[in-house]
């Protein structure tokens, strides 16, 4: 029938929506979908690894072998791994909330922070809110941006409410090397405490 | 201010030359300092994290991963 084909096209094109969102393929267009950072199971350290706390002890994050601390603000605390160069090729930071950044706000706040700093580039590929931590629940964001210095990253950037602080935890490496790192990175998300 | 009154002096003596255009960056390079100092006391102990590259210094400032704080 003649008229069968366009009343199909929605429905056909909802169904593949509503797939894609259930099998998590989120993109800037679904910045609430928990699917797409099913990665995220929150646990303890693993063997081996360190744990690097903020000053206050108000949180904390295990790290990998052979990444080390590096000079990170007051407040703060940050672990990386080097490349031969001194390039940062991981990074993990924690840091107190100290701005307007909310859980409500971060998929938006996160990116526009970024290119406050100077950052270029900056893409969000995907976002999530109320997801579960060891200590509370937060809100993620992944993207990723050409720094000033021309050396490109990815991130995930989540903020954290826990029962007595609010903490940003930061976990990037270039887009490179992220197939490499993407498993430590998210194990140390999912350690956050 | 103080720079303001050295200009101003230095025009009423202007025999003074060198002398003066001394004391006069000698006056500048005290501000900017005083101005700096007081920059990094103004964050440190009015906002916690240091910001802005004078400040911190810390891998975001200087081309690497953008860290979690939430200020510019």
């Amino acid at each position: 029938m003649a008229t069968a084909g366009p009343d199909r096209r929605p429905a056909a094109a909802s169904v593949l929506a509503a797939a894609l969102a259930i099998a998590g393929c989120g993109s800037a267009g679904a910045p609430h979908s928990p699917g797409t950072y099913s990665w995220l199971r929150p646990a303890a350290a693993p063997a081996g690894w360190q744990v690097g706390r903020l000053p206050s002890r108000a949180a904390a994050f295990a790290y990998p072998r052979g990444w080390r601390p590096i000079r990170t603000d007051p407040g703060t605390f940050s672990a990386a791994l080097k490349g031969r160069d001194g390039q940062i090729l991981g990074y993990l930071n924690a840091t107190p909330r100290s701005g307007a950044e909310t859980l409500a706000n971060w998929a938006r706040f996160r990116v526009a922070h970024n290119r406050e700093e100077g950052d270029r580039s900056v893409v969000r590929e995907s976002a999530a809110s109320g997801l579960r931590f060891r200590s509370g629940t937060g809100s993620c964001v992944t993207d990723r941006y050409l720094t000033s210095s021309d050396a490109r990253y990815r991130e995930i950037a989540c903020i954290v409410r826990g029962a007595h602080a609010t903490t940003v935890i930061v976990a990037a490496a270039p887009p490179a090397d992220w197939p490499r790192l993407a498993p430590q990175l998210r194990r140390a998300v999912s350690s956050f405490s | 201010m103080i720079t303001r009154i050295l200009a101003a002096g230095a025009i009423a003596l202007g025999s003074l030359g060198t002398f003066t255009g001394a004391a006069i960056a000698e006056s500048g390079h005290h501000t900017a300092a005083h101005a700096a100092k007081h920059h990094r006391h103004h964050h440190r102990s009015h906002h916690g994290i240091p910001q802005h590259t004078r400040g911190d210094k810390d891998a975001d400032n200087n081309g690497g991963p953008s860290d979690g704080d939430g200020r510019t």
